[in-house]
């Protein structure tokens, strides 16, 4: 086909779906295939909330709780007489916080997020939005398949082209125009949907645009190419399980489960199909009311409340289904206690500095005026797909990968003082396959592959600073001993790695080291197959069945070093244990420009673990000498 | 990582790949629990079903992960298809535009986990045969240049979607029993980047573009 009759043919398509919207269910008698429009009689009970369930109703709504919201009510109705007053902004936290009584959470959520305000500064630009995406919107498709499938079974939405229906596709038709930088993204629907329970179509359109531009909520960076957001606030959320929930963070580790797996809809769609309707409203009352934190606030309390059950499921569907299926169905405790329990969650992050992830950057708002009609071009009005990934998308990516080995950008760890045996060489680890990864991804992204080395020469790091980062920690824990400090990986459980049983080699030219001290410091990685070896054996708690690969770290120490022209690495082949050629360790070379001046005069070492799970071997001459816990604080251990 | 030694059964990870309205998650009811498209809501986050199979008295458990078809969405690719034994990379015949995006996906699962993975590729749609715009020789010719098996699939009528899980999951448990007797005497794993295919893709694509 020529583009011309391409181009004919998706605006013939966007037609005929508009047409289909615009004429209604009544109208289109016979025309809806039967797939598209369940029986109703497939359910027999609706909820408060208009859900329609095929059981029995999940919570029972006692009396006495009915009671107590008609007399919430009565104070609500006063409150919102009096909303800009001192006294309401006194009591509204209180009073949210214990939820909105249904019948008047239209008029708070408006009230909440200033609907009104920012409908009445726009008048008719809804309507007009609306025509241009008749015209215009390149979405249409994919927001006509959505809106099929949004919400289901909830009475407004299952009928085909039903009032509530049509209703979703105009404001997601008109979105898509009004931000020509999202268009439409794949979670619009379902946040457009909730509020259309509660709204009519325009005020809405402009709830769902305070929601994606309103810098308190700023969801437009979770839709964006990229999803900058996403990435931000789930490395946030990693650092959060690293400080206060390490065992199920290291169990989720152990399965190989990113929290991409079981979160994304916590953040793109705070928490709408993921927890039970009512505890979902509950969330965002609060949300709407505070903004960002509530989600990262959620997300660690609903981890923190099941964490006992998690940390018994041992299989990473497992964990997957419970926390997106098991816990939408049946969240297992009351949702007044839930709320509560988030209030303190609140507080305990508060405390901890981790309550927010800070201001979006400006890359995560909207950059282009919204409003504005902006012309897509040819490819976008066929419909065509990109090729290859953008840069945008292609740094996503990345992320993504480097997310996987539980290694972020600005990961403290790699950047801190703060380092970590155990932390160091599992990231080095996962660093290195993610670089191996990613160099893959260059490769077939360029298309110009030409040899694989898989070893060195691929192996330069995209991120210099990280890197740079890394290469410092590891020096800050070295190490001035004549102790040959052998550690073992953490181990990703099952990852079958492509790229494992590569040396890479780091190089350093001298400049990334601060010069606490003076060592030769090589790093090995040995496949599992030579666990034999006579210097080490796994430590159990650390390793799991299925790792597959040991990671050893030898620190040479040069009681010689007084002079620079000592500094070179002792062969490590010396050592017993390393006469196989094919594990010959490769040397990282940490050597400070000024190093001979710093050197301690004692064989002590220095190792900081955060980890109250891992124990730590400290070995001296490829014995064990002891495995311990060893405190937060950093230490001086006697090796002797 | 696929067999579960203790239980004697084989658990095999699947996804499903393909661009957004291509039938993705109808296939899968369709194959899970035999119904098309009532109730089924958006695939926003992946999730997985599971499936029980015995072939030739072998336990068999497949979690077959669904995904976001949404363009904007294959940049999380490598979460999903991370320690797959197998893809599912689904087009629909009436729109050539998702058969280029199949190209991608085979491109992009062939650098990052080599032959590792089994590849299957699925024409769904048929019931639509009428307003077929993907060339049925193409299609199969492509299939096998990549070494992956091709299906045509109607989860709306119901065909060939039995076929489709079944052949990819024999195709699967050949590749784990071969894979595990290379075990034994292997001691590395070497990525393997089939550096034949890109030049042949390459002009493939192009070709699909001036279509």
């Amino acid at each position: 086909m020529n583009e011309e009759a391409l181009l004919a043919r998706a605006s013939e398509e966007r037609e005929r779906i508009f047409q289909r919207y615009e004429r209604g269910r009544e109208n289109l008698v016979g025309q809806i295939d039967p797939w598209e429009d369940p029986e109703f009689e497939e359910y027999h009970k609706t909820d408060r909330y208009g859900f329609i369930h095929d059981e029995r109703l999940p919570q029972k709504t006692g009396s006495q709780k009915v009671n107590i919201e008609v007399e919430r009510e009565k104070k609500w109705v006063k409150m919102l007489g009096n909303w800009d007053t001192s006294a309401t902004k006194e009591k509204l936290h209180r009073r949210i916080y214990k939820g909105i009584p249904n019948s008047l959470r239209i008029k708070v959520w408006c009230k909440l997020m200033d609907v009104n305000k920012v409908k009445s500064a726009n008048p008719g630009k809804f309507q007009e939005m609306l025509k241009l995406a008749k015209l215009w919107s390149t979405d249409v498709r994919q927001i006509d398949s959505d809106v099929n499938r949004q919400f289901r079974e909830h009475q407004f939405y299952r009928e085909r082209y039903s009032e509530k229906q049509c209703s979703l596709f105009n404001v997601l038709c008109a979105y898509s125009m009004y931000n020509s930088e999202v268009g439409y993204c794949q979670g619009m629907s379902g946040l457009a949907g909730v509020l259309l329970m509660y709204m009519d179509e325009e005020d809405a359109f402009w709830a769902l645009a305070v929601l994606l531009s309103d810098k308190k909520y700023a969801m437009h960076g979770l839709y964006i190419e990229g999803f900058p957001k996403l990435t931000r606030f789930l490395e946030h959320h990693d650092k959060i399980l690293t400080k206060f929930m390490p065992k199920l963070k290291h169990h989720f580790d152990k399965f190989g489960l990113d929290a991409i797996l079981y979160s994304l809809k916590w953040f793109f769609v705070c928490f709408v199909e993921r927890v039970p309707f009512s505890l979902c409203l509950r969330v965002w009352d609060i949300y709407l009311l505070d903004g960002e934190r509530v989600v990262t606030a959620m997300a660690y309390n609903i981890l923190k409340l099941h964490k006992k059950a998690i940390m018994k499921l041992n299989d990473m569907d497992l964990i997957v289904n419970y926390i997106q299926v098991k816990l939408h169905k049946d969240f297992g405790f009351e949702d007044d206690f839930v709320i509560y329990q988030l209030e303190r969650s609140m507080d305990e992050l508060k405390r901890a500095k981790l309550d927010y992830p800070g201001q979006p950057p400006p890359t995560e708002l909207p950059k282009r005026q919204l409003g504005i009609f902006v012309e897509p071009d040819k490819k976008q009005k066929i419909g065509q797909r990109a090729e290859n990934f953008s840069e945008t998308e292609k740094q996503a990516r990345a992320t993504v990968i480097l997310r996987e080995r539980g290694i972020s950008y600005n990961d403290t760890v790699l950047t801190g003082t703060g380092a970590t045996v155990n932390s160091i060489q599992g990231n080095l680890l996962k660093r290195e396959k993610a670089e191996m990864e990613l160099h893959e991804l260059r490769v077939s992204q360029s298309d110009t592959v030409s040899e694989h080395s898989g070893v060195a020469a691929g192996m330069r790091c995209d991120d210099s600073v990280s890197a740079l980062g890394s290469r410092r920690s590891l020096a800050d824990t070295s190490v001035t001993s004549t102790a040959d400090l052998s550690v073992f990986s953490s181990g990703r459980s099952h990852a079958p790695d492509n790229s494992l049983d590569t040396h890479s080699n780091v190089s350093d030219d001298a400049t990334g080291s601060d010069g606490s001290g003076i060592c030769g410091l090589s790093i090995q990685r040995a496949p599992s197959t030579t666990h034999s070896t006579p210097r080490a054996t796994p430590h159990p708690p650390s390793v799991s069945p299925l790792s597959d690969d040991i990671v050893r770290i030898h620190v040479t120490y040069n009681p010689l070093a007084a002079s620079p022209s000592h500094l070179t690495p002792i062969n490590p082949s010396k050592y017993k244990g390393y006469n196989d050629e094919h594990h010959k360790p490769v040397s990282l070379g940490f050597y400070p420009s000024n190093g001979a001046m710093n050197l301690p005069s004692d064989n002590r070492i220095r190792i900081q673990v955060p980890s109250e799970e891992l124990l730590t071997p400290v070995v001296d001459s490829g014995r064990i000498i002891t495995q311990r816990f060893i405190d937060h604080r950093s230490e001086m251990y006697d090796l002797k | 990582m696929a067999t579960n030694v203790a239980s004697g059964a084989h658990n095999f990870k699947v996804v499903l790949l393909g661009e957004g309205c291509v039938g993705k998650t109808s296939l899968l009811l369709r194959y899970i629990e035999d119904k098309f498209n009532d109730k089924h809501l958006t695939t926003l986050q992946a999730t997985f079903l599971n499936k029980r199979l015995n072939i030739n008295g072998k336990r068999i458990n497949l979690s077959i992960w669904d995904t976001a078809g949404q363009e904007k969405f294959h940049a999380l690719g490598p979460i999903y298809y991370r320690n797959s034994n197998g893809a599912i990379l689904v087009y629909d015949i009436t729109d050539e535009d998702s058969f280029g995006k199949v190209k991608n996906w085979v491109k992009e699962l062939k650098k990052m986990l080599g032959s590792d993975i089994v590849l299957t590729i699925a024409g769904n749609k048929i019931d639509l045969e009428h307003e077929r715009t993907v060339p049925l020789e193409e299609a199969e010719s492509y299939a096998n240049m990549v070494g992956a098996k091709h299906f045509y699939t109607s989860a709306k009528l119901n065909q060939g979607v039995e076929d489709l899980f079944l052949d990819l999951t024999k195709e699967m448990l050949n590749k784990s029993e071969q894979t595990s007797q290379m075990d034994v005497s292997r001691t590395s794993q070497v990525l393997v980047v089939d550096d034949e295919l890109t030049p042949v893709q390459t002009s493939c694509c192009s070709g699909s573009k001036s279509n």
